[in-house]
C-alpha cells in the first residue's frame, strides 16, 4: 500500500524526544529514588523562560530589553537552551531543599510534595504568561521542511532529535565516566556506604535534582516549536514519561532509551497504520511487557520496593 | 491505626457524634454560605477516599489511577440503568461489581508489585481506562458524557422515598455513608485487616510467616476498587450523568492529595477530614480567585512539609502535648507510620 | 470566618482544627476580592437580577473561558450603566469551570442553589455544557452556551433551557465542502479527532462531500491529546488526496497547524485544506500558523457599519489584556448577553418560561448583529442560525491583528444542520420548573 520506511523513521525521531522528555524524570526516580511528578510543570517552565529570552518582550528594561533584541535569534535560542535550564534548576534546589525533609520517610512523602509543587507552578506560570498559547520563536535555518524519499520532513523536528541524541549521550557519559556520576550511582543504591567513603550525601541529591531538573526544563525548550506553549503543556508530558521509565525499567538508563524508542515507533507506526490507536498503543505495550517483566525491560529490584 | 481499645466496638461514639453533626447539615448548611449539593459531594468523595484509604493507609499501597474505578462506577450506574433495570439497587450493585471486575484486572497485574512500581504501574493504568473511556463514545457518550442519569427512587419494599432534589439525595448518601464506615471500620480492625497492615510494615516478614501476601494484596485492590466504583454510581446519580474526566491523572492524584491532607495515613477518619476540607475550601477560595489552586497547592506543600501526617496527625500531637502538659516536658513528634 | 464549623466530622476539636487551617487558608487570600462585592452598594429598591458566569479559566479551554467573560462583564457594565434591566440593577458572581464537567456541576450547582443565579452564561467544553445543562434544567435555570459548538448541544443533547449561540462544526461543513468540491477536487481525505464532536462533524462533511459527487479516500482517526501529527502528515502525502478535510479540536489543532505550517504543507503542491472553526484566542497565540480555508462567525474587520465603534468600545474595557482585539468567542459571549437582556426587556418579566419564550424564534437584525445576513433563534433547536465565514490566512495584514482574510460569507439557510431538528426533543414549556429572579 504505501511505505513502511517513513513511519519507522518517524517513530524513532518521536523516541529520540520522547527520551529526553523522560531523561530528567529518570535520573532523579533511578538515582534518587523519588517520583517527581513536578517534572511536567519544570518542562513547562523550561519552555516559558525560553520564551521569555526569546519572545519578543524579554523581561529586561526597556533600553537593555533593545538591546537584547537586536542579537540574532539563533544566538537568542542557543543562549535560552543553556540559560532557562539553569534557571529552571535555581527552582529546582528549592525544591530539593524543601525535599529534604521528607528522606527517610516514606518516598510517598516526596512525590506528593512534588504534586503540590506541580499545582503551584502550572499557576504561577498561568498568572505570569496568562492562559493564551505562545509559540517559541526558533531561527530560520532550523524551520521549514526538507524533502527527502518524495515526502516533506519537519527539519525542526531532526534537530530536536539530534539535540536529544546529544543531551542523552552526555548525560550518559556523565553518569558513566566520571567520578561524579560513581558516587550518583552508589548513593543511589547504598548511602551508608557512600557516607563512609565520606561523600557528601545530601550535596549529591542535590546535585542530582538539580540535573533532573535541568534536562526537564531543557526537554521544555526542545519540544515547545512542535507542541506549543500553554499552562498545562505539562501534563503532555509527565505521562510519557511514567510510562517510559516502567516500561523501561525503574532505575535503567538504557531501558528508558530503549523503551522511548519503542514507543515511539509503536506511536508512529500505529498512527500510520491503524491511527485511532495511536495514542493506546504505547499503553498496550506497556502492559504487554509488564505481563512478562514485571520490572520492566530492564528494571533493577529498587529500595523503594521494601 | 489507631490502635486504641475503642479498635473493637462495631460502632464508637466518634461515629455516632459525627453522624448526628452530619444529619443535621441540611438545616444550616444555607446560613454559612454553603450549599446542599456541597454536602453531597462531601459524602460521595468521603466513601470514595475511605475505600481509597484502604489501599494507601491500610496497606501501603500508592495507588495513583483510582480515578478509573471511581469513573467506571458511574459509568457502570448508567449503563445499568439505561440497559438492565432502573432499580437503584441493581444500579448500585452494577457499579460496585464493575470497580471490583476493573480492580481485579489491574490487580492481577500489579498486586505482586509495591513501592515505586506499584504507583507508576496505576498511572499507567488509570491512563488507559481514561483513554478508553473518551474513545467509546458510543457506550460513554465519550467527552460529551453519559447524560440523563435518573436520581432513582429508594425502594424499601414497603416504602420508596424520592430523592430526586439534593436535600433528599444527602440523606440518602449520608445513611449510605454511614453503613460502608462501619463496614470498613470493621474490615480494617478485623485480623484481616490488621495482617494488611502488617504487610505495610513489612512485606518480606509477612511473606515469611507464610501468609499468601499476593492474595491478601489482590483482595484488597478488588475490594477498594468496588467501593470506589459503589461512590462513583452515588456520584453519576448526584451528577446526573457521567463524564470522563473523574478519571484523569489530575483527578486521581486529588484523592491522594485529600486522603494525605485528612491524615489517612495515621487515622481511619482521617480521609474523611480530607474530603471535607479539601471540597470547602476549595468552593471557598474559588469563589474568590480563580488562581484558587495557588493558593491550596502552596497550603499542601506545607502541609507536606511540616505535618506529613496531616490533620489527624496534628490532631494528635496535640492530643499527645494536651497530657504531657504538666508531666515532663514532651519530646514527642508526630507517629509516622508507612 | 462564616464558614468554620462546617459539617463536624469527629469530635469538635477536630472541627477547631480544621477551623484553624480554614483561618490561614483564607488569611491567605485576604487580599482578594470576592467578584459578587462588585458595587454592592447600588441596588436601590429593586432586586437585582445576578447572573452565574460559567467560565473555564484553568484547563484546556481556560484561555477561550476568560475571553468570553470578558464581552459578558462589558454587556453588564453597559446595561447598568444606563439604568439595568427591566430597571433592575446586574449583578454577576463567576467561578473557574476548570474545563471539567465535575466543576460544571459543582459551581452551576452553587450558582442556582447558593447564589440564587436565574441564569447562567457561558461554556466551551461540550462536557462542561452538558453538565451544567444536566443542574440547569432540574431547576428550570436558563443556560447559554455561548461557545461549546459540538453539533450535538443542538442535536440530541439539546434541551428548552439551553440556548447555543456558536455556528457548529455542521454548519461550517456546510458552508465550505459543497464549493471546495467543485473548485478544488474530488478526493478528501479525512483527519478526524477521535471523540464525539469530531465524528459528527466528519460524519456530516462526509454526506455533503458524497452529495457534491466527491468521494472519502480516506478517514483517519487521530486519539485525543495526540501532539505529534508527523505520521499522519506522512500518510496524507503518501496518499496524495485531493483536500483535507480537518475535524481536530483544541489543543490538539494548536499542535497540527504548528506541524502543518512549520512543514509549509499548506502550501503549493500540497493537498488543500478545509478546517473548522478556529477560535480567535487560539490563533492570536500563534497566527502565522494558520492555514487552509477555515470559518468563523466574526472577524473584527469585517467591512461592516458598526463593527470599528464596538471593536474600539471592547478595546476601551478590555485595556491590558492578553488579546488585542474581540474575536469570535468574545462576540458570541457579548451578542448571547445582549440578546438575554433585550429577551427579558421584551418580556417584560424575568420568568424564565417568558424568557425563553421571548428567545425562541427571535429574529436578529444584520445590522444589529454586525454580519452580513440576519439571524434567528432556531425554536426547534434553540440555536441561533447565523452568518458564517469562509476565511485564509492574511497574506497582506494592515495591521498586526489583521491574520484573517475572509474569502466568503454564507447565509444561515445554506448553512443549516438539516438533521438537528430530527434529533432534538425540547419538552414542552410547562414541563420546565418555573424560576423567578
Amino acid at each position: 500500500m504505501f511505505d513502511l520506511l517513513p513511519h519507522l523513521l518517524n517513530g524513532l525521531v518521536l523516541g529520540l524526544l520522547l527520551a529526553l522528555i523522560a531523561l530528567g524524570f529518570m535520573l532523579i526516580v533511578g538515582l534518587m529514588e523519588q517520583i517527581n511528578l513536578a517534572h511536567g510543570s519544570l518542562f513547562a517552565l523550561g519552555a516559558y523562560l525560553a520564551l521569555a529570552l526569546t519572545g519578543p518582550n524579554p523581561p529586561l528594561p526597556s533600553d537593555l530589553a533593545a538591546l537584547w533584541l537586536q542579537v540574532p535569534l539563533g544566538w537568542r535560542y542557543g543562549i535560552a537552551l543553556i540559560v532557562a535550564p539553569c534557571l529552571a534548576g535555581i527552582v529546582g534546589i528549592a525544591v530539593e531543599f524543601c525535599m529534604r525533609r521528607t528522606y527517610g520517610s516514606d518516598p510517598l512523602y516526596g512525590l506528593l510534595l512534588t504534586f503540590g509543587v506541580a499545582l503551584v507552578l502550572e499557576e504561577v506560570l498561568r498568572l505570569t504568561w496568562g492562559t493564551r498559547d505562545h509559540v517559541l520563536p526558533i531561527p530560520q535555518s532550523m524551520s521549514g521542511g526538507f524533502i527527502f524519499g518524495d515526502l516533506i520532513w519537519s527539519t525542526y523536528r531532526f534537530y530536536a532529535a539530534g539535540m536529544a541524541a546529544v543531551v542523552i549521550g552526555l548525560v550518559w557519559l556523565f553518569i558513566e565516566k566520571t567520578p561524579y556520576g560513581a558516587m550518583i550511582k552508589a548513593g543511589a543504591h547504598d548511602s551508608e556506604m557512600v557516607r563512609a567513603l565520606g561523600v557528601n550525601l545530601s550535596k549529591l541529591r542535590l546535585g542530582v535534582f538539580m540535573l533532573g531538573t535541568m534536562l526537564a526544563a531543557f526537554a521544555g525548550i526542545v519540544v515547545a516549536p512542535i507542541w506549543g506553549i500553554r499552562p498545562h503543556m505539562g501534563v503532555d508530558a509527565v505521562v510519557p514519561a511514567f510510562l517510559i521509565i516502567v516500561l523501561g525499567g525503574v532505575g535503567s538508563f538504557w531501558g528508558a532509551v530503549i523503551a522511548s524508542l519503542l514507543v515511539g515507533l509503536a506511536v508512529g507506526v500505529s498512527g500510520a497504520y491503524a491511527s485511532e490507536w495511536s495514542l493506546l498503543s504505547m499503553y498496550l505495550l506497556l502492559v504487554a511487557v509488564v505481563s512478562f517483566r514485571a520490572r520492566g525491560l530492564f528494571g533493577k529490584k529498587s529500595m523503594l520496593e521494601v | 491505626m489507631t490502635g486504641t481499645s475503642s479498635d473493637a466496638r462495631l460502632i464508637t461514639p466518634t461515629m455516632i457524634a459525627a453522624w448526628l453533626v452530619l444529619a443535621t447539615v441540611p438545616l444550616w448548611i444555607s446560613k454559612v454560605g454553603l450549599y446542599p449539593y456541597i454536602g453531597v459531594e462531601i459524602l460521595i468523595w468521603s466513601i470514595y477516599a475511605l475505600a481509597f484509604n484502604l489501599v494507601l493507609g491500610v496497606s501501603g499501597l500508592p495507588s495513583f489511577g483510582h480515578g478509573a474505578f471511581f469513573g467506571i462506577g458511574a459509568y457502570a450506574f448508567g449503563l445499568t440503568q439505561f440497559n438492565v433495570a432502573a432499580n437503584l439497587w441493581v444500579c448500585l450493585i452494577g457499579a460496585t461489581l464493575a470497580g471490583a471486575v476493573a480492580g481485579l484486572l489491574v490487580g492481577l497485574f500489579i498486586a505482586h508489585r509495591r513501592g515505586i512500581y506499584f504507583a507508576l504501574l496505576t498511572i499507567a493504568f488509570g491512563q488507559i481506562f481514561w483513554t478508553i473511556s473518551v474513545k467509546s463514545h458510543s457506550i460513554t457518550g465519550g467527552e460529551d458524557g453519559l447524560l440523563n442519569i435518573v436520581r432513582l427512587p429508594v425502594n424499601l419494599g414497603v416504602v420508596a422515598f424520592d430523592i430526586s432534589d439534593n436535600d433528599s439525595l444527602y440523606y440518602f448518601v449520608l445513611a449510605v455513608f454511614a453503613v460502608v464506615a462501619v463496614v470498613l471500620w470493621r474490615l480494617v480492625n478485623s485480623p484481616y485487616g490488621r495482617l494488611l497492615s502488617a504487610i505495610r510494615q513489612s512485606e518480606v516478614r509477612t511473606a515469611h510467616l507464610g501468609y499468601n501476601v499476593w492474595l491478601y494484596k489482590l483482595s484488597i485492590i478488588v475490594i477498594s476498587a468496588g467501593f470506589s466504583g459503589f461512590a462513583g454510581g452515588l456520584f453519576a446519580m448526584a451528577q446526573r450523568s457521567a463524564f470522563p474526566d473523574v478519571m484523569n491523572l489530575a483527578q486521581s492524584g486529588l484523592v491522594v492529595m485529600m486522603t494525605l491532607v485528612g491524615g489517612g495515613l495515621v487515622s481511619f477518619w482521617g480521609p474523611v477530614i480530607g474530603v471535607i476540607v479539601f471540597l470547602t475550601a476549595r468552593d471557598v477560595i474559588g469563589a474568590m480567585t480563580n488562581a484558587w489552586m495557588l493558593y491550596f497547592g502552596t497550603m499542601f506543600v506545607l502541609l507536606v512539609l511540616f505535618r506529613p501526617d496531616g490533620i489527624a496527625g496534628a490532631f494528635k500531637l496535640l492530643v499527645e502535648r494536651w497530657k504531657a502538659r504538666g508531666a515532663t516536658p514532651s519530646l514527642s513528634s508526630a507517629p509516622r507510620s508507612g | 470566618m462564616k464558614k468554620n464549623g462546617k459539617p463536624g466530622q469527629g469530635p469538635s476539636r477536630r472541627s477547631i482544627l480544621k477551623g484553624s487551617l480554614m483561618t490561614a487558608s483564607l488569611a491567605g487570600v485576604g487580599a482578594f476580592y470576592g467578584p459578587w462585592h462588585h458595587n454592592r452598594a447600588y441596588a436601590q429598591g429593586k432586586k437585582p437580577i445576578k447572573l452565574g458566569l460559567t467560565n473555564d479559566a484553568g484547563g484546556q479551554f481556560g484561555n477561550s473561558g476568560q475571553d468570553e467573560h470578558r464581552a459578558i462583564r462589558m454587556v453588564i457594565d453597559e446595561w447598568n450603566a444606563k439604568g439595568g434591566v427591566l430597571g433592575r440593577k446586574i449583578e454577576w458572581v463567576t467561578a473557574d469551570t476548570e474545563s471539567s464537567p465535575a466543576a460544571g456541576t459543582r459551581i452551576a450547582e452553587r450558582f442556582i442553589t447558593r447564589e440564587d443565579c436565574p441564569i447562567l452564561i457561558g461554556a466551551l467544553h461540550s462536557g462542561v455544557a452538558n453538565a451544567i445543562t444536566q443542574v440547569a434544567n432540574k431547576y428550570g435555570t436558563i443556560f447559554l452556551n455561548t461557545n461549546s459548538s459540538a453539533p450535538s448541544e443542538a442535536g440530541e443533547n439539546c434541551s428548552r433551557i439551553k440556548f447555543v449561540w456558536d455556528g457548529n462544526g455542521t454548519n461550517f461543513s456546510k458552508a465550505a465542502v459543497a464549493n471546495a468540491v467543485k473548485s478544488i477536487g474530488k478526493n478528501w481525505l479525512l483527519l478526524t479527532n477521535d471523540y464525539v464532536w469530531g465524528h459528527s462533524t466528519a460524519a456530516a462533511t462526509k454526506a455533503l462531500i458524497e452529495a457534491n459527487g466527491g468521494k472519502i479516500i480516506d478517514n483517519l482517526l487521530v486519539p485525543q491529546n495526540t501532539r505529534d501529527f508527523t505520521s499522519y502528515l506522512l500518510k496524507i502525502q503518501q496518499i496524495k488526496p485531493q483536500v483535507v478535510g480537518t475535524a481536530i479540536a483544541g489543543d490538539d489543532n494548536k499542535a497540527l497547524r504548528e506541524q502543518i505550517t512549520q512543514l509549509k504543507l499548506d502550501q503549493a503542491g500540497g493537498p488543500a485544506w478545509i478546517n473548522n472553526q478556529q477560535d480567535w484566542p487560539d490563533v492570536w497565540g500563534s497566527p502565522q500558523s494558520l492555514f487552509g480555508v477555515f470559518g468563523t462567525t466574526w472577524y473584527h474587520k469585517l467591512d461592516l457599519p458598526g463593527v470599528p465603534e464596538f471593536v474600539k468600545k471592547w478595546q476601551d474595557a478590555n485595556k491590558n489584556g492578553p488579546i488585542p482585539v474581540p474575536g469570535n468567542v468574545s462576540y458570541n459571549g457579548y451578542m448571547a448577553t445582549q440578546e438575554l437582556f433585550r429577551a427579558i426587556e421584551r418580556a417584560g418579566s424575568t420568568n424564565n418560561i417568558a424568557i425563553i419564550k421571548a428567545l425562541e424564534g427571535h429574529k436578529m437584525s444584520a445590522k444589529d448583529r454586525m454580519q452580513h445576513f440576519d439571524a434567528y433563534i432556531d425554536p426547534d433547536t434553540h440555536q441561533v442560525q447565523q452568518t458564517i465565514y469562509l476565511a485564509r490566512k492574511n497574506e497582506k495584514p494592515v495591521d498586526n491583528t489583521d491574520h484573517f482574510q475572509i474569502m466568503s460569507w454564507v447565509e444561515p439557510k445554506d448553512a443549516l444542520d438539516d438533521a438537528a431538528p430530527g434529533k432534538c426533543k425540547l419538552i414542552p414549556h410547562d414541563k420546565v420548573p418555573s424560576v423567578d429572579a
